[in-house]
């Protein structure tokens, strides 16, 4: 009858019942079978309530929102494009940076591409990039900047596996330029084959660039001088960047309206974030049952007679979380994968925080990974492309990553490097 | 019948929808007061955990959003398949067995929280401002029976609405 039940569900879930529906309808037939009362998965869900960075998932999903439907992603742009835009294969790496900068505000929701795609997509066609290679740089920049601060996937990492957010908003910055450095190296090399119209009208002079984005710019140290300095912690870092971005967007650069469009993004970004918040109170009471049986131990046992050594770990481990990743949304695949791998790279002696990192740029290539990755969808439906075309368009994005996705893998120093002096 | 029913998700739509503003401006207004509060050395300590308590029930007003708007997360291959063969009549009985599934989940987790309220009523202690923690987790049990009315209006218009999906 249990085995039963639990077919069932895994049914719904292919269906597509929401995951939080999966999550509470998992955790209570097993507690129901095990004889444990159901409020026992209330009490689990109500622990959310005390974590100490709980503040910062609203408050960076609000701020990153307000930008996405202001006029920053334009102002961005014009920055970036007036630094890099003149040398080849510039308009791309401008593209890499920005969409970087947005999705670690706007935490991979598929905002990135919806909100700047369209904006990109014309400007690097007109400098002579051919579609595909647009249709591949912008599906794969849609998640690039999931390993910066304060990316929304981080900070949930951070809840679900109780390491330090402070530690993990530093360990990510390096591996995340690397996933740029590599994407902007290729596109500089793609650059050259196209035919270029070089007469760089749209670019701005520098000085206007800074001026215009002026407001933009100082967010990210902010943030990171903010916590980095000592000044404040992570929940009022995400406070002051919400409030700092409020005011900017309706009063400085009078982007947004406080009565007319605020109230709509703060529903629009808050159902987003209620959604996951309610997949990780029903997965927590699902996954304290599965620590309480040992799972997690049991699967370590029977890996051990087939797995030996940390870097036969690290490979078997990439390859399940790439699997992982084009399956699942990364929010519900932090809440459900990490309390069980969590315990198995601590016995194979991988670092906490290097799990964090990879893990994230699984989750972050998985966005990418035929055949569901979800970037793949969103441009499709952005671009009205077959989902197909996506597929042919990203693949190359798709090899170059897993490249860097193995060096991150293999040297740790570079996620670690900050907490070794 | 349905006329009735609507107005009520309406409602639960517009608690949602102001609760969330209400919510986010307190927890702006009031975290930004604790850092300026601390520059002149004062600190208040039932700040922290009202607005986290704040983030914790805006799931569920955000949750309840969610639902009418069809935005909760899932692994949708399914849908978008039945999506592409446009049959109207097997899109809508997905429609309804998706919403029964939900609505009998969320009313079970409705259940189990109501029990652990009452448990934290009786047993409980005061959590901050004199409010006690069986007064505050008695807003799951609200939460998710605010979820479960939704679904319950997608299967009911559902299946009695002529309207065409």
């Amino acid at each position: 009858m249990e085995f039963f039940l639990y077919f069932l569900i895994l049914i719904f879930a292919l269906i597509g019942t929401p995951i939080f529906v999966i999550m509470g309808l998992a955790a209570l037939v097993a507690f129901t079978f095990s004889g444990v009362d159901t409020s026992a998965i209330i009490v689990e869900m109500y622990r959310i309530a005390s974590a100490p960075t709980l503040l910062t998932i609203p408050l960076f999903t609000f701020a990153g929102y307000l930008m996405a439907e202001s006029k920053s992603p334009q102002r961005l742009f014009d920055f970036a494009n007036a630094i890099f835009g003149r040398i080849p294969g510039g308009i791309a790496i401008v593209s890499l940076i920005v969409c970087a900068f947005f999705t670690a505000f706007t935490g991979a929701s598929g905002v990135t591409i919806i909100a700047l795609g369209g904006l990109i997509m014309p400007i690097m066609l007109k400098r002579g990039y051919s579609e595909k290679f647009n249709l591949g740089l912008i599906t794969t920049s849609g998640s690039l900047g999931l390993l910066f601060p304060p990316s929304l996937p981080i900070i949930l990492y951070g809840i679900v596996a109780k390491v330090d957010i402070d530690k993990l908003f530093l360990a990510g910055i390096v591996p995340g330029i690397l996933l740029i450095v590599v994407l902007a190296i290729y596109s500089i090399y793609q650059g050259r084959s196209f035919t270029f119209a070089h007469n760089h009208q749209d670019v701005l002079p520098i000085k206007a660039a800074i001026w215009q984005a002026r407001y933009e710019l100082p967010l990210p140290f902010l943030v990171l001088g903010g916590i980095y300095g000592g000044f404040v912690t992570a929940s009022e870092a995400a406070a002051l960047t919400a409030f700092y971005v409020l005011i900017i967007e309706c009063f400085f650069a009078k982007d947004l309206s406080i009565t007319r469009d605020v109230p709509k993004i703060i529903a629009e970004s808050m159902t987003l974030v209620g959604a996951i918040l309610l997949i990780l109170c029903c997965a927590l009471g699902l996954t304290n049952y599965l620590v309480d049986e040992e799972i997690p131990m049991k699967i370590l046992q029977v890996m051990k007679t087939y797995i030996d050594s940390k870097l036969m770990f690290l490979f078997f481990l990439n390859i399940f979380l790439l699997i992982v990743g084009c399956l699942m949304d990364i929010f519900s695949a932090i809440i459900v994968v990490v309390p069980i791998i969590l315990p198995l790279a601590q016995e194979y002696g991988v670092d906490p925080i290097h799990l964090a990192i990879i893990f994230l740029t699984n989750l972050e290539i998985g966005y990418i990974t035929p055949p569901v990755g979800i970037n793949l969808f969103i441009s499709s439906f952005r671009f009205q492309k077959p989902v197909i075309e996506l597929y042919r368009a990203s693949f190359p994005f798709l090899i170059i990553m897993l490249i860097a996705l193995f060096i991150i893998t293999y040297v740790p120093s570079m996620s670690l490097f900050w907490f070794d002096t | 019948m349905l006329n009735l029913l609507r107005k009520i998700d309406q409602i639960i739509e517009r608690i949602s929808y102001y609760g969330l503003i209400i919510a986010i401006a307190l927890m702006l207004s009031l975290s930004i007061m604790t850092i300026v509060f601390r520059w002149f050395g004062i600190t208040f300590m039932w700040i922290d955990p009202l607005v986290r308590h704040f983030v914790f029930f805006s799931a569920f007003l955000g949750g309840a959003l969610a639902i009418s708007k069809n935005t909760h997360i899932k692994i949708d291959i399914a849908s978008k398949l039945i999506e592409h063969l446009k049959n109207e009549k097997l899109d809508k009985a997905l429609q309804v067995l998706l919403a029964l599934v939900g609505v009998s989940a969320v009313m079970w987790m409705a259940h189990a929280s109501y029990k652990f309220a009452l448990m934290e009523l009786e047993f409980g202690k005061e959590a901050f401002l004199g409010i006690s923690s069986g007064q505050l987790v008695l807003l799951i049990p609200i939460g998710f029976v605010l979820m479960a009315y939704r679904y319950f209006f997608i299967i009911f218009s559902t299946v009695f609405s002529k309207e065409k999906l």
